[in-house]
């Protein structure tokens, strides 16, 4: 070992930098960046996700994909799930990070705790919620009775609801993530802005509005960016939440539908064309807010 | 800024108020799963519901193990997600310091790939994965699962790892290798320095392959092959739900993530500032 490594070390420095990151390249490129590219070439054929045959029928698999009404049908789902997950986990996140910055007792634990959806297994969090919301036995549907909003228990997986207990769901799962992000910048701030704002006579909402705000905006750039392209591209929270549920048509997002064309239709090149759909809006999405942001920016 | 209102003053009180509510929507469901999982069959389902089990039991615990495979899945699951944690951080620590201390051509290259690989979320690579690895023999296997999550975990692990190794200063490792060969001053200095990145690093790889469901579905089909995730789901769906038996699963299922969590706490803020967490 010593002298196969002093061998080593009487490389050019730029060798040895390269050689200690070869190993991990190689395994992006590989694993990540193969087959991503394997994914847009499977896309241009008629191709079965099990049996190796494969036909080359070129941009069919994407005309087809623009005429099916269900591929639209959910991307408006998938749209309608990820804009109001989004929403909501920035209110409740940014609500509970300022008071998070608080000093009370109990805090530093209370810390821990809210993070803690956010690490469990998805799994867990949905079926924690199927029992909350259990229709006969859920304790949720006997507290709202109990307290007499609803005559009858509400069928939280059923047709109506399930879109909203989808994203009851994602939101405890995920504001966490909004938390950690708006708490770290937050403890940043100087105490000096605020003391001036209070000079100025600003009341706590003007505070929070013409101080506190603008230093958040860096931070909930980033934050709306990473959470959409998640947010978007989520698979197990609504695909866990379908199961054993006759309404897994009303939440049946594009993730969901990617899913299914390939793993219950054996159609891969048709998941593949829709993954590749969804790359590109997403990209698309991404450079568009960013331009949109540099001009705010500017103004 | 005056923080210190006194707890009887009218802020601190909405200051409680509103703890308590965040306690509760936070807290509450994990308690009430664990309270389910202690309760006898009859007392899950009587209402009132009671908050705390009038009857504690095991019984849905003896259950859980002896009438399903769940042990089986634990064993898969400690298996896959240590040998990920192994794999991913043999391979990124390498290479986070190499990004760090080297000077070559595309250096800045590669950092920018390892950001642009955020955009591949699991459900676009797993298709052509899934072909690839049907053809590798690798379908329905540990080894492939782990593979998987290693491609997965590398890009934020490279991240969060080169922040830590770009925090400890050149000085340092230069004046060890005076007395040294740079290996030794690696091993004896740069290393113990970045063993809080390293055990971040990996907690965070732990926490991505224990709760993985998606990639675990598409390529494990034998039963006893199956990780927690996907073993849980299927219980789930099998038939007549036990509620009972599923949240005692549920518990034992985040056991290991809070107690690795609370060892990591501290670490959570400045991993989430390089993009540690992800999902």
């Amino acid at each position: 070992m010593p002298s196969a490594n002093s061998e080593l070390f009487r490389l050019p420095e730029a060798a040895v930098g390269i050689l200690l990151i070869l190993p991990a390249i190689l395994l992006l490129l590989s694993l990540t960046l193969y087959p991503v590219l394997y994914g847009v070439w499977i896309s241009f054929f008629n191709k079965h996700s099990f049996f190796p045959q494969q036909t080359f029928i070129g941009f069919d698999n994407y005309i087809s994909l623009l005429r099916d009404p269900e591929f639209w049908a959910s991307v408006w789902r998938g749209t309608v799930y990820a804009l109001s997950t989004i929403a909501l986990q920035i209110i409740l996140g940014v609500a509970a990070a300022l008071l998070l910055n608080e000093v009370f007792p109990g805090r530093n634990i209370l810390r821990g705790i809210v993070i803690f959806p956010y690490v469990v297994p998805t799994v867990v969090a949905v079926i924690i919620w199927k029992w909350l919301l259990n229709s006969q036995f859920g304790l949720v549907n006997y507290l709202i009775e109990k307290a007499g909003l609803v005559d009858q228990p509400i069928s939280f997986m059923g047709k109506d609801w399930i879109m909203v207990s989808l994203i009851i769901v994602s939101v405890w799962q995920f504001f966490p993530f909004v938390v950690i992000g708006v708490l770290a910048r937050l403890q940043t701030i100087p105490d000096e802005l605020y003391d001036a704002a209070k000079v100025d006579g600003g009341n706590a909402w003007q505070r929070f509005v013409y101080v506190t705000l603008p230093q958040l905006k860096s931070v909930l750039f980033v934050i709306v960016l990473l959470r959409s392209i998640w947010m978007f591209t989520k698979f197990d929270t609504p695909w866990l939440m379908i199961q054993g549920g006759g309404a897994e048509t009303y939440i049946r997002t594009l993730p969901i539908y990617t899913y299914m064309r390939t793993f219950a239709y054996y159609e891969a090149g048709l998941g593949s064309a829709m993954a590749v759909v969804m790359f590109l809006a997403l990209a698309g999405a991404a450079v568009l807010y960013f331009r949109i942001w540099r001009r705010e920016e500017n103004l | 800024m005056n923080r210190s209102s006194g707890l009887l003053s009218p802020r601190g009180q909405v200051l409680m108020f509103a703890a308590l509510a965040l306690l509760a929507f936070t807290a509450f469901p994990f308690a009430w799963m664990a309270s389910t999982a202690l309760k006898p069959s009859r007392e899950i389902f009587v209402t009132p519901p009671t908050l705390w089990p009038t009857h504690v039991t095991l019984d849905n615990l003896s259950r859980l193990f002896a009438e399903t495979r769940f042990l089986t899945y634990f064993r898969n699951s400690l298996t896959v997600s240590f040998a990920t944690v192994g794999l991913t951080l043999l391979v990124s620590v390498p290479a986070a310091y190499g990004l760090t201390r080297f000077r070559f051509h595309g250096r800045e290259t590669v950092a920018g790939l390892i950001l642009f690989t955020y955009m591949f979320a699991p459900i676009m690579i797993i298709i052509p994965f899934y072909v690839a690895m049907r053809f590798l023999g690798l379908a329905n296997t540990h080894l492939g699962l782990i593979l998987a999550y290693t491609a997965f975990c590398l890009p934020f692990s490279l991240w969060l790892l080169r922040t830590f190794f770009q925090s400890i200063p050149l000085e340092i490792e230069e004046a060890a290798r005076i007395d040294g060969s740079r290996l030794q001053a690696v091993i004896h200095v740069v290393l113990p320095l970045a063993l809080p990145g390293v055990v971040a690093t990996g907690t965070f790889t732990f926490i991505l392959a224990w709760n993985d469901y998606i990639f675990a579905r598409v390529l494990l089909s034998a039963d006893e092959m199956k990780t927690l995730p996907v073993g849980i789901a299927d219980l789930y769906n099998a038939s007549v739900v036990d509620w009972g038996m599923i949240m005692a699963a549920g518990v034992l299922v985040i056991a290991p993530v809070a107690a690795v969590f609370v060892f990591i706490q501290r670490f959570l803020v400045a991993g989430w500032g390089s993009g540690g967490v992800k999902g």
